[in-house]
């Protein structure tokens, strides 16, 4: 019996992991709109990879066709340039999307991270870990980020997601630090310490898979969030008008195009809106999978 | 051996306006279970049977008295020390589907504490995947297809025994089963504890069983020694069949009369004893704990309290000072 | 408004659920008789479709679960399966108290038993709710309770057994006269669960009651109940009164549950465990009988029909093996 299991459990590693990618795939397949969220997702992502290098640095502007509704020549219509509104879209993308993945990047990983640490260790650690979160919690977000618009010009979507990333984790810390006291009084977290494992198989092996759909969850949400965030901050004009951003595109569509009032701006001003809607969307339609993909019961059903 | 003399526990209530609420869990209890030897803590829930398991497999601190296995002081060792001791006991609680981890294989629990043997006692990688397969035959389930299940796909008994599985991985020298059958379906119960009685028998394990159901006691061998806590106090103390056969504690025997006769099989005992109610008073610290809720007490019972000893014509060990043999059990109609 | 004890009878009850494979059912083909004043106890382990069964009872199977077939007759009731709305609601509690499950969380732990208490009057229209007050107190002084004080607590303070007990109090203060007890001492201690069985027991005499207690153990049924019924799969596979059934089971799975409990006295290696595992909703099969795979009497027959309720006397049995040699002996 033995003899037949050794050769068999050389590959068992990547068969759990093939097992896995199967499971996601059946858990996408249940729902269309699970489906239709992943695609609109990938598009975005190939949008805002591709599609800036297939346009020009400087977009072209046509003076004898400026502020025009959509046409079949300009899906969106074009701005007070005369630039393509697409076009525009395109090019933000890249800066709201990269914004958008170093926030999330940085919000799950220091938020887990001290969630982990503080629920894991109790005591001490967790008593100053949370002070510090309940206190960085109640920093009122937006107008921090309107007092550092002064000092930063965030021209980098680098810069503008570490400073959001930063002011974001306390959130998924907090829920983190609930998982783990709730999960580590489970009978195997207890079975592992009493089995001798290292502390780091118990968090890494033991624990994080048991979070992963909450972390999942969260990074999705905190996605969305952060494009809110830099979206708002440029629409509101406090930052340089340079960057390539559907906030700016906002903001010049109602401030200087007037799309409020004029009918042929309201193109400019539903190109933006309708990326950002777009994008929502899609992350709140993979959300609902996050549950069953992670969890081995629901994935195999 | 593995022993425990005068263990305290004491847990305190934080929380309350007016200072913190002391509850009694354990009040200096002494137990000893020698290689492979059996034994069974039986009592009501918070009679504290459950903290004195947790303090036996190293889960939990005790304030007071001494914990030694296999001679070594465990008071003596810093925490970090005791572990390899503790590890000799594992735990085996009483719900299987919280004590394995969802989202990992049969096969992935096994190979964690199995890797980490393998590397202490400088074990081939070969060896982890037939010991995986040897403990789980050794616990009644095929290895095959066992191995590649989540926990979900597998009935309770059949978790409960990869419980047991885990646990034989560091070769345990006592296994530790806190209510281990309660939650799983009664026509596989039974299966559990001949599995608990079978690794005794051939791998000489220990095996510490926790219940509120005195006849499931039996089941893990009827040579084990039966320890019957009331309030964190052991009440009385001897052979499983002599407790069962002729209990003399009024606790003891009010626990044995509360078993449910088998109507038409069986025909109850003559002298059930019943405790009394005492909502109020059933709490107090004064005298003998059981007095309160005891029949039979006296005026002695209330002032002084007794403590576990030997006394003449009676085979086990009791804390009562009015010890008297009670017809309490049922017994079978084939056997009248 | 019926004053006395009411008689139940279930006659072919099948309940469905939904789920992906299609809608499986959960509990097929019942006919089971409730005599008026008797305890009846159902005894099933997980899977085999005993609470399924009481909540049928009070129309109560909640979606994906349906009730497809058969009726549940309740004397001064009619077909509660026909019953909806208003109706139905007025009927639970007034005719047919239900002491759920985890009666140890069933209470609101908001909300102090007392208020509880005038909640349910309210809801249900009582217009004295003075009386419904006194008649609680009562109810709790005859469990041995301080009835003042219970009233004055929440679910916090009340140990299990006196949840339980607040559980049937709630059950009958409507005056309701059949009582469903689901898993009435689960996680109760045995000192505590022989004090509520017994309570169960002198309430029921006392106020004239028709009580069906469903239970995954055998020794509950076994001091309680006067007919005992056991289910399995969703099937109903042995019934009868209780001391008979106990004293010779006929279907080799009451044989075997029985054989499997553990004993006080005797030879340890006399009880044994059934072997396999009992069906869930997905692997009960869809034809024959559903006890097959565990059972030492297995015949060719028993794969392809499923063996009907013979009823011999007081007693019925569901097993081809036992109606064989009920037939030869005839």
């Amino acid at each position: 019996m033995s003899a037949t299991l050794v050769p068999e459990t050389a590959s068992a590693a990547s068969t759990m992991r093939r097992n896995f990618w199967r499971g996601v795939w059946r858990v996408m397949k249940r729902k269309p709109s699970r489906m239709a969220g992943v695609v609109i997702l990938a598009g975005f992502i190939l949008m805002a990879v591709v599609g800036p290098m297939l346009l020009p640095e400087h977009l072209p502007g046509d003076t004898s066709s400026i502020t025009q509704p959509p046409s079949w020549e300009h899906w969106f219509g074009t701005d007070p340039q005369g630039r393509d509104v697409l076009a525009l879209v395109v090019k933000g993308s890249r800066y709201v999307l990269l914004t958008a993945a170093v926030t999330a990047l940085i919000t799950v990983v220091a938020g887990t991270a001290i969630g982990l640490f503080s629920g894991f260790k109790r005591g001490r650690w967790d008593t100053v870990l949370m002070r510090l979160t309940d206190m960085k919690l109640t920093i009122p977000g937006l107008p921090l980020l309107l007092v550092l618009a002064t000092v930063w010009q965030f021209g980098s979507p680098l810069q503008m997601g570490l400073v959001l990333g930063l002011l974001g984790w306390g959130g998924v810390a907090r829920a983190v630090r609930s998982q783990t006291l709730s999960l580590r009084e489970r009978g195997f977290i207890e079975a592992a310490r009493g089995l001798g494992l290292s502390t780091s198989h118990i968090i890494g092996r033991e624990l994080l898979p048991s979070m992963a759909p909450y972390i999942a969850m969260n990074m999705l949400i905190s996605v969305t969030g952060a494009v809110y965030s830099q979206v708002g901050l440029f629409f509101l004009g406090v930052l340089p008008y340079e960057s390539d951003n559907w906030g700016v595109m906002l903001n010049l569509a109602v401030f200087q195009a007037g799309a409020m009032v004029t009918p042929t701006a309201l193109g400019y001003l539903l190109g933006p809106l309708l990326a950002i809607l777009l994008l929502t969307l899609a992350i709140v339609l993979v959300v609902d999978a996050m549950d069953e993909i992670f969890n081995p019961r629901l994935r195999e059903e | 051996m593995i022993t425990g003399t005068g263990v305290v526990k004491t847990f305190k209530q934080r929380g309350k306006l007016l200072g913190a609420r002391e509850v009694r869990a354990l009040r200096g209890v002494d137990f000893a279970i020698p290689k492979g030897g059996a034994a069974s803590f039986i009592g009501e829930s918070g009679c504290g049977k459950t903290t004195l398991g947790r303090i036996i497999a190293g889960l939990e601190s005790y304030d007071e008295g001494e914990i030694a296995i296999d001679g070594v002081s465990m008071s003596a060792l810093k925490p970090k020390q005791r572990q390899p001791h503790f590890r000799k006991i594992q735990m085996i609680h009483q719900d299987p589907y919280s004590a394995l981890n969802p989202t990992r294989t049969i096969h992935q629990t096994l190979h964690a504490p199995l890797s980490l043997r393998a590397r202490q006692t400088g074990r081939p990688k070969s060896w982890i995947e037939e010991r995986a397969a040897e403990v789980l035959t050794l616990v009644g389930l095929d290895p095959g297809t066992v191995l590649s299940r989540y926990p979900h796909q597998l009935s309770g008994g059949m978790r409960q025994r990869v419980v047991i599985a885990r646990a034989l991985t560091v070769d345990p020298e006592m296994l530790v089963a806190d209510e281990a059958v309660s939650m799983i379906d009664v026509s596989l119960r039974l299966g559990i504890l001949a599995l608990l009685k079978d690794l005794r028998e051939r791998l000489g394990v220990r095996v510490l069983f926790i219940t509120h159901d005195v006849a499931t006691a039996r089941y893990i061998g009827d040579d084990g020694e039966l320890y019957v806590i009331y309030r964190g106090q052991v009440v009385e103390r001897g052979p499983v069949d002599t407790i069962i056969a002729d209990p003399v504690h009024p606790y003891t025997q009010s626990l044995l009369s509360a078993i449910p006769v088998l109507h038409g099989l069986e025909l109850p005992g003559e002298q059930p004893v019943v405790p009394l109610e005492s909502l109020d008073d059933s709490r107090s610290e004064d005298g003998c704990l059981f007095a309160p809720r005891c029949p039979f007490r006296q005026e002695r019972c209330t002032d002084e309290r007794p403590l576990l000893q030997v006394t003449e014509g009676v085979p086990q060990e009791h804390a009562c000072f009015y010890p008297e043999r009670r017809s309490v059990i049922a017994r079978p109609m084939s056997e009248v | 408004m019926v004053q006395q004890a009411p008689g139940v009878r279930i006659d072919g009850l099948t309940v469905v659920y939904k789920t992906p494979a299609g809608e499986l059912p959960a509990v097929r083909g019942i006919d089971l008789t409730l005599e008026p004043g008797s305890i009846t106890g159902i005894v099933g382990e997980s899977g085999s479709g005993k609470s399924t069964l009481a909540l049928s009872l009070l129309n109560a199977v909640q979606p994906p679960g349906r009730i497809a077939a058969g009726r549940v007759e309740i004397d001064g009731l009619g077909d509660v399966v026909g019953l909806a709305g208003e109706q139905l609601r007025k009927a639970r509690g007034r005719h047919i108290g239900y002491v759920f499950q985890a009666a140890q969380n069933s209470l609101n732990p908001l909300k102090t038993v007392g208020k509880q208490l005038l909640d349910l009057g309210r809801s249900h229209g009582v217009e004295d709710l003075r009386g419904l007050v006194r008649e609680a107190k009562d109810l709790l002084g005859r469990m041995g309770l301080d009835g003042a004080r219970v009233l004055d607590s929440h679910q916090h303070e009340l140990s299990g057994g006196m949840r339980q007990r607040v559980g049937i109090m709630l059950a009958l203060v409507l005056n309701a006269h059949l009582v469903v007890l689901d898993e009435p001492t689960t996680a109760l201690d045995m000192i505590t669960q022989a004090n509520i069985l017994k309570i169960v027991r002198e309430v029921h005499a006392e106020r004239g009651l028709t009580t069906l207690v469903i239970t995954h153990d055998i020794g509950v049924v076994a001091e309680v109940a006067d007919r005992l019924a056991v289910m399995y799969g969703g099937r109903l596979v042995e019934q009868g009164p209780t001391r008979e059934v106990l004293g010779a089971p006929r279907h080799p799975y009451t044989k075997g549950l029985i054989r499997a409990i553990p004993r006080l006295v005797g030879d340890i290696d006399e009880a044994q465990a059934l072997p396999g595992r009992p069906p869930t909703l997905a692997t009960v099969p869809k034809e024959g009988c559903v006890f097959r795979e565990r059972c030492a009497l297995r015949m060719d027959v028993c794969d392809t029909v499923d063996p009907q309720a013979v009823a011999d006397g007081p007693r019925t049995v569901a097993c081809h093996a036992v109606t064989v040699t009920v037939k030869e002996h005839a």
